[in-house]
C-alpha cells in the first residue's frame, strides 16, 4: 500500500484535442496508457494515488461535437458529455421529470466537486458508491458511446462490471446519457448513509422509484461490486395495506443481490440493517409523493 | 476613542493579512536556492531495515542528496523536549509507520518525488506492538531499546513509566454504591489545515530553521544539542502556525532538514502531504478502568483509576501529558479517596504528542461518564451530583496543589440552563452534562520587550506563537490599554529566537495569564521609567508626577507621552526600553514541577436527537461555558471556546485512526478520516463565559482555549444514553455504534 | 520521459498571464509557485478540504483538482483578487467584523467559496451558506462566525 507522500502526479503527456476523431486517434495511438479526462475530480484523485499511471492524458473539454448541456429529443431528456453535476442540479427539466437525480448529484461532493464533475465522468469512474446511478438506474438511463467506427446505446444497468469497470472500450467515448421521460406518473425517493452530516462518501445509497400502476423499482449502491437494480411489478409493496412484516420479507427477498462488506467506512452487519431500513424509508417516501401528486 | 480596550474585541491583529492572503505561513515563505526534501518510509508499523540503497535515487537528474542514518555523526543523535529517545532519522529500525528510513534533497520537489520512489528499501517486517494488549504483553517486542534507560527497572518492558498519585485510602473506604466499568478512548489526529512544513539553511557557522513551531525556544535547544552549537548559532523563524492544537509544539523532522542544510550546504524545504502529517502527530489514546463509590446523597467517596496509555514509539512531551491528566483524573470534584495508576505504554505507532486538552479529554469520558453511572444508580439529577460534589472556592481538593479558584458551580448552572435542564424532552431526545478540569503551567519563563518609539508608537517582541487564538490582538490590547496608545500604534513582532526574548511554550491555555502578566509589567516598567525621567525633565520630585495612560501629570500640569518623548530624547531621538517578565520556577517537591498557576474549567452541555434506525445523531443544542476569570477579548474567548467545542464533537462522534494488522494507518488522508464540516454544527451552539476576575492573569483572567473539549465526550454520551437508554463505553459514537449499542441493549446484552 | 511543458494563457485576477506549464502540474502548483500567489493554500490534495478554492469562470473549484493546463482560455479569480487598491471588498470585511478568522490557513478558500456563492445568490439563507461552504474544513472550528460573517456580507447587499 502506497501512502501519499506527495502531492505531485506521476509526468504524463497532456493532450487537448478539437474533435472526437482526433481523440479517437489518440485512444487508438495509447492503447491502455491513455486516460480521458472530463471534470477530473475522480481522475486526479487517482492519478495523485498512482492507482493510475498513464503515458497520456486526453481533456475532452475542447472537443467540438461533446455537449456540455441538456437537450429534449422526443420523449427523452439526453444529458451531454461535459454536463456538470451543478447544471443537472439546476436544470428545470431535471427537476421536472427526474427531481430525485437532482436530489442525488446535490449529494456529490461540494459546490467545488459539483462545478467541476461531468455525469458521465462519475458514472465513468463506476464507484459502486457513486450516487447519480442509483437515480440514473431506477429511471432506466441508456449510455451512449461512441468510437470511430460505431456507436452504441447501453443500458446503465448493464454497463457496470465491477468497481472501476464498465463495459466502455477502449476507443469508446461516452457521448450522452439519455433519460427516457416517464409514460405514467412516477414518484422517486434517494437516502444515502453516511458517517457525517456533513459531506461525505455514501457507505450505501438507495433510490426507490414507484410508479401509479404499482411498479417498485429499487437501486442499490456501495452493497456489491456494482451497483444493483431489481425490480418488483407485483404492486404488492405499494398496498397500504400490506402488513408491514410481509413487506420487510418482500424487501429482504429484492436485497437478496446484495453483497455488502465491511471496510473502512462501515461494517458488514450494518450496512445490511441499514439497507432495510433505509429501502422502507425511500419506499414510504416515494409512495407518499406519488399520493401527493395526485391530489393536485 | 477610547483607552479602555480591556473586555473589548477590536479586530483581530493580522486578520487583514488572513483574508487577503498576504499572511505568510511557512509554505509560502521562498528563500533562493532552496533544494525541496521527500522523506521515504517503510510500508508497516515495525521494521528490520536491511539496506537502504540510494543509488538509483541519487542518479535522478536535479538530486543533490539523498541521507540516511550512515551520512550522519554516529552514532546517530537522538533528540527529545523530555528524553532523548528519537533518532534524527530511523537507525536500525523503523518504529512506526512514516518514520523516515532516508531523505531526498533535490532541485525540484518533482526531482525529489521521483528520487524518493527510486530508493530501495529491503526491509523484514517485525511483529509490532499496535495496541494496549500488544504494549502490555510480555511476549511482545520492545518498543525501545533498553539501553536507553539502563537504571530503569522497566527497560524491559513496553511500559516507559508507571505513575501512581492518590490520597486517602481507597480499599479501606466505605461506599453505599460502587460502580465500576471500562471506557476508551482512540487515536485521533490534530489535523490542522496547515500540514507540517519545514525549512533549514546554513547561517554562517550557524544554523537557521523554519518551523511553524508553538514552541521556539524549545526547538532552539533541541536544534543547537543536536548540531552541537551554541544557542546563540541557532535561529528559529516560527511563521504564525496554520492551526496547531498542540501537534506543532514539538520537534518532528527539524533535526533532519538542520542536517540536510548543513550538508547540502542550500537552504532545503520539506513541505508534508496531509497524509504525512498524520503520521507525524496524534492525540494519547487510553483504556481507563474506573471503580467509584458514592454514599446514598451522591456525595464522592473514591475514585479507583487505572489508566493504560498507549503514547507511540518516541516518548516526546507524552509522559508529561499522562502525568498531568492522571493527577487531575478525578475532575473538579471533591474527593475524599483516591487512587490513580497509569502507565505510559510505548508503541509501534505514531509518537503522541500535545493535543488541546493534554490528556483531559481521555480521563473525563471516564471519570464523568461514572458519575452518571452513580447518578442513574442512585436516581440523583446529574446535575444535582456535580454540584454537591463541586468544591468551593478556596477549598482544596487536590492535596498539595492550589485550591479551587473559581466558583465552578457558575459554568454548572449556566451550562444547564442553556440546554433547558429539567424541562420535559420530547420523545428520542436525551440530554448530558459534564464537567472538566485541567491544570495550565506549572513552571514558566517568559520575557518580553516592549519598546516605546519616539512618535509614540511601541513594539511589543514575545515568544508567544500566534497559531489562532489570538495572541498578538490580545497583548496589543492590554499594551494599547495601560500606555494610553491607540491600537493600531501597536506593533507586535513574535516568531523570531534572534530578536524576541524567551518564552517557555505557547501551551496550557497560558499565553494571557503568564505572557500577558509579564507584557503587563513591561507597561507598567515603562510607565515607571518614564515617571523617573518626567520628574527629572519636571524638576519635580518623583512623588509629584503621575503617570497615566498616555499623559504625565506633574505639579505644573499635563504632558502627553508624546510630548514627553519629544521633550526628553529631543533631536538625538532614541526610544525607551522595558522588559517584563514572569517567571514562575520549577519546584521539585511537587509532582508536577509546581502548582499550576490556575485552572481550566469548562462545563459542557447538549441536548440529542438519536435516529434509532440508523443510529445517527443530532445535536439540537450545545453549550460549553468556561470560568475565564475575565474575557481580555470577548469575540476571542468565544471563537477559541466554539471552536474547541466543535473539535470535541469529531473527537466524540466521528474520528479516529484505523490501523491495520501491520500497524499501518488505513485511513490516512481527509477522505476517511472525518473532522467535522460546517453542516456537522449543532442546531444552536453557545459559548458562554463566567467573569468573576478572579484569575491571576491581567485584569483577573484566567487561560482559555482547552476548556470547550475537556468534556464533549461525556455529555454526549450521556445525552445518547438517556435518549436510547444504551450506554457506549468507546469513542467514537460514530452511527454504527449506537446502532450496534441499540440491538445489543433491545437484545439484553 | 520528458514530457513536453504546455502553453497556457489565462486571466488571473485580472491580468493575462501567459506561461509554460508542466503537463502534470495542477492549477494550484502553478498559482503557488510559477505565479507565487501563494495566498491560495495547499492541505488535502484531494478536493477534500477546499482550501485551495479559486474561482474559475465564474465558479468555485478545488484548484489541486485541475492541471494547470487545463486553465488555459479560462478566468481566474484567486483570494488575491478580491481586495481593490489595497481596499477590502466586503465579504472580506465581513470575515473581520464578525471575527471569523482565526489562524486564516482555511480563509483564502473560505471566502472565495463565499464569495462564489454570494455572485449566484446573493441573499441566502443560513442552510444555502452551509451547502455552499459544505467543501471547506476549518479546524479552529469557527463555523458559526463564519456563516455570521457571509450572513451579514449578504445583508449589507441590499441597497
Amino acid at each position: 500500500m502506497e501512502t501519499l507522500q506527495t502531492s505531485s502526479l506521476t509526468r504524463f503527456i497532456y493532450a487537448r484535442p478539437g474533435t472526437l476523431d482526433e481523440a479517437f486517434q489518440l485512444l487508438e495511438d495509447h492503447g491502455p496508457q491513455a486516460c480521458l479526462l472530463a471534470g477530473g475530480t475522480d481522475l486526479i484523485v487517482q492519478l495523485r494515488a498512482r492507482k493510475l499511471t498513464p503515458r497520456i492524458v486526453i481533456d475532452l473539454k475542447k472537443i467540438d461535437s461533446l455537449r456540455r448541456d441538456i437537450t429534449e429529443t422526443q420523449s427523452l431528456l439526453r444529458i451531454g458529455a461535459l454536463t456538470l453535476l451543478s447544471n443537472i442540479i439546476d436544470d428545470p427539466r431535471v427537476n421536472r421529470h427526474f427531481p430525485v437525480l437532482a436530489q442525488a448529484a446535490a449529494t456529490v461532493g461540494s459546490v467545488q466537486i459539483r462545478n467541476r464533475a461531468t455525469l458521465p465522468g462519475n458514472i465513468c469512474n463506476a464507484s459502486p458508491a457513486a450516487d447519480t446511478v442509483p437515480a440514473l438506474l431506477v429511471h432506466q438511463a441508456i449510455v451512449n458511446l461512441s468510437s470511430r467506427t460505431a456507436e452504441r446505446a447501453v443500458p446503465l444497468k448493464d454497463f457496470f462490471v465491477g468497481p472501476g469497470k464498465t463495459v466502455r472500450r477502449a476507443g469508446e467515448i461516452v457521448s450522452s446519457i439519455d433519460l427516457p421521460v416517464p409514460e405514467e406518473r412516477v414518484a422517486a425517493s434517494f437516502a444515502r448513509l453516511t458517517r457525517r452530516r456533513g459531506v461525505d462518501l455514501a457507505s450505501i445509497n438507495v433510490c426507490c422509484l414507484v410508479s401509479a400502476a404499482g411498479l417498485i423499482r429499487f437501486a442499490f449502491g456501495a452493497v456489491g461490486p456494482r451497483p444493483i437494480l431489481v425490480e418488483d411489478g407485483s404492486g404488492r409493496l405499494a398496498d397500504p395495506a400490506m402488513d408491514a412484516r410481509e413487506k420487510e420479507r418482500l424487501l429482504l427477498g429484492l436485497l437478496e443481490q446484495t453483497s455488502p462488506i465491511s471496510d473502512v467506512r462501515a461494517g458488514k452487519e450494518y450496512r445490511s440493517a441499514m439497507l432495510l431500513v433505509l429501502s422502507l424509508r425511500v419506499l414510504q417516501e416515494a409512495l407518499d409523493i406519488l399520493r401527493a401528486q395526485r391530489r393536485e | 476613542m477610547s483607552a479602555e480596550w480591556i473586555g473589548k474585541s477590536p479586530r483581530r491583529v493580522g486578520g487583514f493579512e488572513r483574508v487577503t492572503g498576504a499572511q505568510q505561513f511557512l509554505a509560502d515563505i521562498r528563500l533562493d536556492g532552496t533544494l525541496s526534501v521527500r522523506l521515504v518510509h517503510v510500508d508497516c508499523g515495525h521494521a528490520k531495515i536491511i539496506e537502504v540503497d540510494t543509488s538509483e535515487a541519487a542518479k535522478v537528474p536535479g538530486v543533490h542528496r539523498v541521507l540516511t542514518a550512515a551520512d550522519l555523526p554516529q552514532p546517530v543523535p537522538r533528540f527529545g523536549p523530555t528524553f532523548q529517545d528519537r533518532p534524527v532519522i530511523a537507525v536500525d529500525e523503523a518504529k512506526f509507520f512514516g518514520e523516515p528510513v532516508a531523505a531526498v534533497a533535490a532541485e525540484t520537489d518533482d526531482a525529489a518525488q521521483e528520487a524518493a520512489a527510486q530508493v530501495r528499501l529491503r526491509y523484514e517486517e517485525l511483529r509490532g506492538v499496535y495496541t494496549i494488549d500488544d504494549a502490555l504483553d510480555s511476549g511482545a517486542p520492545l518498543v525501545q531499546d533498553p539501553s536507553l534507560r539502563p537504571k530503569d527497572p522497566l527497560r524491559n518492558t513496553n511500559t516507559l513509566e508507571e505513575l501512581k498519585f492518590g490520597w486517602g485510602d481507597v480499599e479501606k473506604a466505605h461506599a453505599d454504591v460502587v460502580v465500576e466499568d471500562t471506557y476508551t478512548f482512540p487515536m485521533v489526529t490534530h489535523f490542522a489545515i496547515e500540514p507540517y512544513a519545514f525549512m533549514a539553511a546554513p547561517d554562517g557557522d550557524g544554523i537557521r530553521v523554519w518551523s511553524p513551531i508553538q514552541h521556539p525556544f524549545i526547538l532552539q535547544r533541541i536544534i543547537a544539542d543536536v548540531l552541537e552549537l551554541p544557542l546563540a548559532k541557532v535561529r528559529i523563524f516560527a511563521p504564525d502556525p496554520g492551526g496547531g492544537f498542540g501537534g506543532k509544539g514539538y520537534p518532528k523532522f527539524e533535526p533532519l532538514l538542520a542536517f540536510l542544510a548543513l550538508k547540502t550546504g542550500r537552504p532545503v524545504r520539506l513541505v508534508l502531504t496531509l497524509e504525512e502529517s498524520f503520521q507525524a502527530g496524534r492525540r494519547m489514546a487510553n483504556r481507563v478502568r474506573v471503580r467509584s463509590g458514592f454514599l446514598r446523597n451522591g456525595s464522592i467517596v473514591f475514585h479507583d483509576i487505572m489508566a493504560d496509555c498507549m503514547i507511540g514509539a518516541y516518548v516526546d512531551i507524552a509522559a508529561r501529558v499522562v502525568e498531568k491528566a492522571s493527577y487531575t483524573a478525578c475532575g473538579p470534584y471533591r474527593v475524599p479517596n483516591a487512587r490513580i495508576l497509569s502507565r505510559a505504554l510505548l508503541s509501534h505507532t505514531t509518537p503522541s504528542t500535545a493535543f488541546r486538552g493534554f490528556g483531559v479529554p481521555q480521563m473525563s469520558w471516564a471519570v464523568e461518564s461514572q458519575l452518571d453511572e452513580a447518578a442513574r444508580k442512585l436516581g440523583i439529577d446529574r446535575v444535582e451530583i456535580r454540584l454537591r460534589n463541586l468544591p468551593r472556592k478556596g477549598e482544596v481538593f487536590i492535596p498539595g496543589d492550589l485550591p479551587c479558584d473559581g466558583n465552578w458551580d457558575e459554568a454548572l448552572r449556566k451550562a444547564a440552563a442553556a440546554v433547558d435542564w429539567g424541562s420535559p424532552l420530547a420523545r428520542g431526545r436525551g440530554r448530558g452534562i459534564a464537567l472538566g478540569l485541567k491544570i495550565s503551567a506549572t513552571y514558566a519563563a517568559s520575557y518580553v520587550v516592549l519598546r516605546l518609539h519616539y512618535d509614540g508608537s511601541a513594539t511589543l517582541m514575545t515568544g508567544t506563537s500566534d497559531m489562532g487564538q489570538g495572541a498578538r490582538t490580545v497583548f496589543s490590547q492590554i499594551v494599547a490599554h495601560e500606555m494610553g496608545i491607540p491600537l493600531s500604534q501597536v506593533a507586535v513582532v513574535m516568531g523570531d529566537t534572534a530578536v524576541v526574548p524567551y518564552d517557555t511554550s505557547t501551551s496550557a491555555s497560558r499565553s494571557t495569564v503568564i505572557m500577558g502578566t509579564a507584557v503587563f509589567r513591561a507597561c507598567q516598567e515603562l510607565k515607571a521609567q518614564i515617571r523617573r525621567l518626567a520628574a527629572d525633565t519636571l524638576s519635580a520630585s518623583e512623588n509629584e508626577v503621575v503617570v497615566d495612560r498616555g499623559v504625565i501629570h506633574g505639579p505644573k500640569g499635563d504632558l502627553t507621552f508624546l510630548a514627553f518623548l519629544r521633550d526628553f530624547l529631543g533631536s538625538t531621538r532614541g526610544e525607551l526600553i522595558a522588559v517584563g517578565q514572569e517567571v514562575k520556577k520549577k519546584t521539585w517537591k511537587h509532582p508536577l514541577a509546581g502548582t499550576t498557576v490556575f485552572y481550566e474549567l469548562s462545563c459542557t452541555a447538549a441536548e440529542v436527537e438519536v435516529d434509532t434506525g440508523t443510529g445517527m445523531i443530532l445535536i439540537h443544542t450545545f453549550a460549553t461555558v468556561g470560568d475565564v476569570g475575565k474575557a481580555l477579548n470577548p469575540q476571542h474567548v468565544e471563537m477559541q471556546d466554539g471552536g474547541a467545542a466543535v473539535m470535541g464533537l469529531g473527537h466524540t462522534l466521528m474520528e479516529h485512526l484505523i490501523l491495520d494488522a501491520s500497524g499501518r494507518i488505513r485511513n490516512l488522508g481527509a477522505l476517511d478520516y472525518r473532522i467535522p464540516t460546517i453542516k456537522d454544527l449543532p442546531l444552536q451552539m453557545h459559548s458562554l463565559a463566567i467573569e468573576n476576575e478572579d484569575g491571576p492573569g491581567p485584569y483577573g483572567s484566567k487561560g482559555t482555549g482547552e476548556g470547550g473539549l475537556l468534556a464533549t465526550s461525556p455529555a454526549v454520551g450521556s445525552a445518547v444514553q438517556e435518549a436510547t437508554g444504551v450506554k457506549i463505553r468507546d469513542l467514537p459514537l460514530t452511527p454504527e455504534r449506537i446502532w450496534q449499542g441499540l440491538q445489543d441493549h433491545v437484545r439484553g446484552r | 520521459m520528458p514530457a513536453r511543458t504546455v502553453s497556457v494563457t489565462m486571466t488571473v485576477n485580472g491580468r493575462v498571464r501567459t506561461l509554460e506549464v508542466q503537463p502534470h502540474h495542477t492549477l494550484l502548483q502553478c498559482l503557488r509557485e510559477q505565479l507565487e500567489l501563494t495566498g491560495t493554500k495547499e492541505c488535502c490534495s484531494m478536493g477534500e478540504c477546499g482550501a485551495c478554492t479559486v474561482i474559475v469562470d465564474g465558479r468555485s473549484v478545488n484548484s489541486c483538482l485541475m492541471l494547470a493546463a487545463e486553465a488555459d482560455g479560462c478566468t481566474v479569480t484567486t483570494i488575491e483578487g478580491l481586495a481593490q487598491d489595497g481596499r477590502l471588498n466586503a465579504l472580506q470585511e465581513s470575515f473581520l467584523e464578525a471575527g471569523a478568522v482565526q489562524c486564516g490557513f482555511c480563509i483564502p478558500g473560505m471566502v472565495m467559496a463565499a464569495q462564489d456563492l454570494l455572485n449566484h445568490n446573493p441573499h441566502p439563507t443560513v442552510e444555502q451558506i452551509k451547502e455552499g461552504l459544505a467543501g471547506n474544513l476549518c479546524r479552529c472550528g469557527g463555523y458559526a462566525r463564519i456563516i455570521e460573517a457571509v450572513h451579514a456580507a449578504s445583508r449589507g447587499k441590499m441597497e
